[in-house]
């Protein structure tokens, strides 16, 4: 169950993020409500998950998945570039974050 | 302009994630509130203009090592060389994301 909410809570990081995006396309209340449900569902999804696994996991997971999918999603959903050497600093930036996550 | 937001985003970000962890007093979860909105409504903003993908990555890079290095100073959590090393993986991807990415100023649109 800790990890189904772990794996939803990246999701709706994900979503959120992918929400940042609808805000600029389409200004009105209905994106700007979107991108707090998802953000609100995500941080509701890791506190639980976090109530049974280690918060440094939880996080490095939570973390992983919300911003790399959010990257990925907004390459190809919203045109953003996918040239390879951003896909390359994105990676470790993000490889760095998770491997800082989960040793602190 | 667009990426000193994304910067000062991350400092919030810093700043509610310390004070998710340690506030305890109406004023300590005060400031915790007002850091999560001020720095979501940066990072949105920089958005309009930057990659959000990108945006997000750099955003979610400096806070996690802006926490680690806070908790070191701050909070005595144990002072690492791989942290220290990752730090510096993760501050070099940003700097190549800022030097491959078009920055979308007003009034200079292609």
């Amino acid at each position: 169950m800790a990890w189904l909410s772990l794996i939803l809570a990246g999701l709706c990081e994900m979503l959120g993020v992918l929400m940042i995006n609808r805000v600029h396309k389409h200004r009105n209340w209905q994106s700007l409500a979107l991108l707090v449900m998802a953000f609100g569902a995500s941080f509701l999804f890791l506190a639980l998950a976090m109530e049974t696994l280690p918060m440094s996991t939880a996080y490095a997971i939570w973390t992983g998945i919300g911003a790399s999918g959010g990257a990925i999603m907004g390459m190809f959903l919203y045109g953003e570039p996918k040239d390879l050497k951003r896909i390359v600093f994105i990676g470790m930036i993000l490889g760095a974050a998770v491997g800082l996550k989960l040793i602190s | 302009m667009n990426w000193l937001k994304v910067f000062i985003a991350a400092l919030f970000e810093v700043l509610w994630v310390i004070g998710l962890k340690h506030a305890d007093s109406f004023w300590a979860w005060g400031g915790t509130v007002v850091s999560i909105v001020v720095s979501f409504y940066l990072l949105i903003m920089a958005g309009k203009r930057l990659p959000v993908g990108t945006v997000y990555a750099v955003f979610v890079g400096l806070g996690t090592a802006g926490t680690v290095i806070a908790g070191i100073l701050f909070f005595e959590e144990p002072f690492k060389w791989s942290k220290i090393m990752l730090i510096g993986f993760l501050l070099a991807g940003i700097i190549g994301l800022k030097l491959v990415t078009e920055d979308k100023e007003e009034g200079v649109e292609a």
